[in-house]
């Protein structure tokens, strides 16, 4: 369990190249840039028609049919160039950010549940929205205003090198200039954003346990502290925003002046040279009109400069996603798994803490074990590692003499059900929370929820199974949620059920009848049971005590009463009431 | 009250709508009033300068460069040189204006937002999903940031030279100026007519992306269960589904917004031609010449490159509107739980007093009818009942997450509404069924909320934990106050976090203190620990206990089992306990 190494790991400093994410869109990127291309070469078009037809004019050989024609075939040429540039454009954004978005949902679906906790889900969310937003925002705005912007630039240079190269070379030299600056701020910008990134993730997490905590909020009255929190990560973002302002608000000028120092330039030192009669004035005027045009891509690219910065600092983290190692593989093995499970000197530790400490124990097929001892004396790591959610640091876990981790997961998953402690429900129907398996069966189905005692309870609401249960289930009581998570496991006709603390959230009765029904309904079943009560679990075929992360005594209840002191102190903690149990 | 964010709402029909949502988006930019009008000052006169340039070259070069006169050149390549100054300074004055009130607009919309999250009731949250409201407050705000760091600045600079260039060829020659603005008109209609449905797009895309934060937060979240029940496959297909979903409505949105550039260009070219034709005809009539007319048309552009530019920046500023829709929708939202007038005199002497309450879910689920009871102080009660019965609503209904849908209650002979929020969490405690921690430190967890004792040192903390009996408590924990918590995970176990829980309550020392099956998960012998803590509380504490575990009932002074819309008092322990019994079928 390194989910403190995942977290506290430094954000990998990649260098990603934005440009990378069209890689798979050649195709596309390169069409788009040709009619992008073509409709400002069909712009440059139209200037020439007026200009053909004035002197036309002027030569009284003017044909109005010729010019209207001319004109409405190069309008119509540019609007469906730019309509397309426009369509191709979105078309291209979109799919690159929902392919990106697709690979990183099919590369969390393989990971860990310790990758997830620990890549925080907070910072995931960011990721496939925020993040997805500004790699978007480039490939739909930035990226073809600066590929033209270069084609531009580098098409301007040569003509004006032609015409002449002192007067080109000196203007030229606004470029290194300005990509300097650009380079300096780029730079300093993506840092900027990478930390605004993290503070959005951060209030996500704020807004996110918010409302979690939305009922103890209101009944502590405590909406204060919770507006404070939110206040300071949110100044967090604001100061950070108002670095990255600053930063472009000295670059964009910037680049405008120097781009407009060229033009003082050719004013004064190619004025200079046709009052020497070293140019003409005829390559004068050329010169001052490409400066134009060549003042506007460089412009533009300032522009977009925050853009590009934005999206490397997000493309950065979605690759460092992208690029996690696989997880170990699972395994191949298939064959059904009955029950007979063996651990052997199984360790764990959380950041440096033991938490299980050389367990070990054996269960055979069919029989009844119990799991008691304090509050986070390792229990529910116990079931986690008999599903492998999580691995074992040291030690063997065999399932029928397989190790677990050599059984394929379907497999694993299909015999082995667990009931969670806690209750995790979706927001979607009951029959979807309940048969949460592509393979249940209608008959599966209802064994299991009259197993859990839910058939009253589902004929009770007007729409029975097809009841949506809202997000986190609020709309349930605690023991209807705990229900509907043991009809899942069941579903399953595992041949191993977990139960985590069950019976905590379902009174006495309901508990008795359900281990009843289980009996029944469920024979060869193997049980194991995380539990308070000893009661119930007295005639278990096995009990295991488990203090600090060491089994300290396990056998039948009555053994345990006979030679474990600390298993009869348990007892006689519920012995006073004992009696009431019914 | 209907809460949910995705349900449409009442909406006011048409240009109407745009006006009263705009208002309130002006209040909030009142602030910035000052900055914005200086930020209009640079643009207006930056605007000037970027027309001034290009004419003063085109003189230059007309007076002094064909004339040879070097000197000439070179005075105004300096005053040229001087243009440029003041333009960078304006520049940089308007980007860090506009970008400020962007950054800060977004700040202050944020925390809007987020307080009134927190102003709103529960009922908001069984309502809404997380991750859209978390979408809501962190990309929809961010939508209006851009378009008033960015767009607005553009927006309005193009929209002056536009304006600038229109006068300024009516001028010249007031035919072929109408000419020019000819096609304009027929944008203009065209414009109004689209604009309602391009926002729509954008709206659809914003919720969709809404959706799908929600699904990702809900996958993530239940990662946990996916994992084993082996369905990552499911997993999968949720969020593609949703994936698929933004994607097909932003592809959409995408054509709508850049459907105009094209039409507005096509309409410029269009009017070029007019312009075109319409000087030629006038040249023949004898009423214009060919050198006006070569300068007229270069003219024209300074009139339709603007209008280019605002294509594009419109399709944003409906994004930003229908942004703000989302956002305003939220705002717009109050509490159903409004503080209502506090009578001078007081009924009877129970702490808590049920008078004829009835409850019901919004879903119509009726959970309490007409049901009556008292709670006298310092005594110990015991709610039971099978799952389901509205043990927990009941105990909601006091700390008023909730309000009656009928009858009264009364806290302390006062109607229960008519308490400050601060006045009721003083007095009524209680711990809820799922206990819930905050990301932070154990320390920070038990101060929650509580301002007595917020400003104490660990040392003072742990003599005040000491004099409650709650410092055993802390024993397990390795770096006791300062154990690092993280609200989902599994760091600390359920029944680590239930003790925290209490001591949190406990703590703050209230008048009535609720436990809903608050030590479910706690080991019996922890629990008896806890039962003792209960039972050196002060002798005034009045305690609702929740459970069905019998044994932390059995010291309750009375007895109430909940079932069936009914709150009725056992006599004794054991009528409770045959009431357990002989209830009928199933909750």
């Amino acid at each position: 369990m390194n989910r403190n190494n995942i977290q506290s790991e430094p954000e990998k400093e990649k260098n990603t190249n934005l440009f990378g994410v069209l890689k798979p869109y050649k195709g596309m990127v390169s069409m788009l840039v040709i009619i992008a291309m073509t409709a400002s070469g069909i712009n440059l078009v139209i200037p020439k028609i007026i200009g053909s037809a004035i002197d036309a004019f002027s030569a009284n050989n003017f044909d109005i049919v010729k010019v209207i024609t001319q004109f409405l075939l190069a309008a119509t040429g540019i609007f469906i160039f730019t309509a397309l540039q426009g369509v191709l454009q979105t078309f291209t954004a979109e799919r690159v950010a929902r392919d990106l978005r697709n690979k990183i949902v099919a590369k969390l679906s393989h990971q860990s549940l310790s990758f997830i906790i620990g890549s925080n889900p907070s910072k995931l969310l960011t990721n496939l929205t925020s993040d997805m937003d500004s790699v978007k925002t480039f490939v739909a705005q930035a990226f073809v205003a600066i590929i033209s912007s270069f084609f531009v630039i580098i098409g301007v240079a040569v003509l004006m090198l032609m015409i002449n190269l002192k007067l080109a070379l000196a203007v030229l030299g606004i470029v290194p200039i300005i990509g300097t600056a650009f380079y300096i701020v780029f730079w300093k910008a993506r840092n900027i954003f990478r930390k605004s990134r993290q503070v959005i993730d951060a209030l996500n997490k704020i807004i996110n346990e918010s409302i979690l905590g939305a009922a103890l909020i209101r009944v502590l009255n405590s909406q204060q502290p919770e507006n404070q929190k939110f206040l300071e990560k949110n100044m967090e973002s604001r100061n950070l925003g108002l670095s990255i302002v600053r930063l472009f608000s000295i670059l964009v000028p910037s680049i405008m002046f120097v781009s407009n120092l060229a033009i003082v330039l050719i004013l004064a030192l190619g004025g200079h040279y046709v009052v020497m009669d070293t140019m003409t004035i005829g390559d004068f005027a050329a010169f001052n009109s490409y400066v134009v045009m060549l003042i506007f891509p460089v412009m533009l690219i300032g522009f977009m400069s925050n853009v590009i910065a934005s999206a490397t600092a997000s493309n950065e983290r979605i690759q460092s996603i992208l690029s996690t190692p696989p997880p170990q593989e699972e395994g191949t093995i298939k064959s059904e798994v009955k029950g007979n499970i063996l651990l052997k000197n199984v360790s764990l530790t959380y950041e440096d803490k033991p938490i299980l400490k050389n367990v070990s124990f054996s269960v055979k097929a069919g029989s009844k074990t119990a799991i008691i001892g304090p509050t986070a004396a390792g229990k529910s790591q116990l079931l986690y590692l008999l599903t492998n959610l999580i691995p074992a640091d040291s030690g063997t876990i065999e399932m029928d003499g397989i190790s677990i981790d050599k059984y394929a997961r379907e497999t694993l998953y299909k015999d082995v059900g667990l009931v969670f402690q806690d209750s995790v429900l979706f927001n979607m129907s009951l029959e979807e929370n309940i048969g949460f398996s592509d393979s249940v069966t209608e008959e599966a189905l209802q064994k299991a929820i009259e197993t859990a005692e839910l058939s009253n309870f589902i004929e009770s609401l007007p729409q029975k199974l097809e009841t949506i249960v809202s997000e986190r289930g609020s709309s349930l009581s605690g023991g209807q949620k705990q229900r509907i998570m043991l009809a899942r496991a069941l579903t399953l006709n595992p041949n191993i059920l977990l139960l985590d603390d069950f019976t905590a959230r379902v009174d006495q009765k309901t508990e008795d009848r359900i281990l009843a029904n289980i009996q029944s309904n469920y024979p060869d079943l193997t049980l194991i049971s995380i539990t308070q009560k000893i009661e119930p679990v007295k005639d278990f075929d096995q009990i295991l005590l488990l203090m600090g992360g060491e089994i300290i005594a396990s056998g039948q209840h009555k053994d345990l009463m006979k030679r474990s002191p600390e298993y009869i102190q348990i007892y006689k903690s519920q012995q006073s009431t004992e009696q009431y149990e019914l | 009250m209907n809460y949910n964010l995705n349900k449409p709402y009442k909406k006011i029909k048409g240009r109407r709508r745009v006006l009263a949502s705009l208002q309130k988006l002006f209040t909030i930019i009142g602030k910035e009033r000052r900055n914005l009008i200086v930020a209009f000052v640079a643009i207006l006169l930056n605007a000037g300068l970027s027309l001034l340039g290009p004419y003063l070259l085109g003189y230059t070069i007309d007076a002094h460069v064909q004339t040879k006169n070097y000197q000439g050149v070179l005075i105004f390549a300096g005053i040229l040189l001087v243009i440029y100054i003041s333009a960078y300074i304006l520049n940089y004055v308007q980007i860090r204006m506009m970008g400020g009130i962007g950054q800060r607009m977004l700040f202050r919309l944020r925390n809007s937002v987020f307080e009134k999250l927190q102003e709103l009731p529960l009922d908001f949250f069984n309502q809404n999903k997380a991750g859209d409201l978390i979408s809501r407050i962190n990309n929809d705000t961010d939508k209006l940031n851009q378009f008033f760091s960015q767009s607005l600045m553009q927006f309005i600079r193009n929209l002056i030279i536009m304006v600038g260039a229109g006068i300024f060829l009516l001028a010249i020659n007031l035919p072929l100026g109408l000419a020019t603005l000819s096609p304009t008109l027929l944008l203009l209609i065209f414009t109004i007519s689209v604009s309602p449905w391009i926002r729509r797009k954008n709206e659809a895309t914003l919720k969709s992306l809404g959706n799908l934060s929600a699904e990702v937060q809900e996958g993530l979240a239940n990662f946990k269960v996916v994992v084993a029940f082996n369905r990552r496959d499911y997993f999968r297909k949720r969020l593609k589904d949703a994936n698929r979903e933004n994607y097909k409505k932003s592809i959409r949105a995408g054509i709508a917004n850049s459907i105009l550039s094209p039409i507005y260009t096509f309409a410029s070219n269009i009017g070029q031609l007019i312009v075109l034709s319409l000087g030629i005809w006038l040249i023949i009539q004898g009423r214009f010449s060919v050198g006006l007319l070569i300068s007229f048309i270069a003219y024209v552009s300074n009139f339709y490159n603007p209008l280019r530019q605002i294509a594009n920046l419109w399709a944003s500023f409906q994004l930003t509107l229908a942004a703000w829709d989302r956002i305003s929708h939220l705002l717009s939202l109050k509490s159903n739980l409004p503080i209502i007038e506090s009578m001078n005199d007081t009924f009877g002497s129970s702490l808590i007093h049920f008078r004829n309450v009835s409850f019901s879910y919004p879903t119509g689920e009726e959970v309490l009818k007409d049901v009556s009871f008292d709670l006298q102080r310092g005594k110990t009660y015991a709610f039971v009942g099978p799952t389901g019965g509205g043990k927990t609503t009941t105990a909601s209904l006091i700390s008023r997450l909730y309000d009656v849908t009928k009858g009264t209650i009364l806290l302390d002979g006062k109607d229960i509404r008519s308490y400050t929020a601060c006045e009721r969490a003083s007095k009524v405690g209680f711990i809820l069924q799922d206990p819930i921690l905050f990301t932070g430190t154990i320390r920070e967890n038990i101060l929650y909320g509580n301002s007595e004792c917020g400003a104490l040192t660990n040392e003072q903390l742990e003599k005040e934990l000491g004099n409650a009996q709650l410092l055993n408590l802390l024993k397990p924990f390795e770096k006791g106050l300062e154990t690092p918590i993280e609200m989902s995970g599994d760091s600390i176990s359920l029944g680590q976090k239930q003790i925290i829980a209490f001591m949190r309550a406990i703590l703050r020392k209230p008048e009535l203190l609720i436990l809903d099956e608050a030590t479910a998960n706690i080991d019996t012998v922890t629990e008896k620990q806890l039962e003792i803590i209960l039972n050196n509380l002060p002798i005034s504490t009045t305690k609702v206990i929740i459970a069905h575990r019998l044994n932390t009932i059995k010291n309750a002074d009375e007895i109430f089992f909940v079932n069936s819309q009914r709150i009725i008092a056992a006599g004794s322990f054991d009528e409770a306990l045959n009431m357990l019994m002989s209830e009928k079928g199933e909750s």
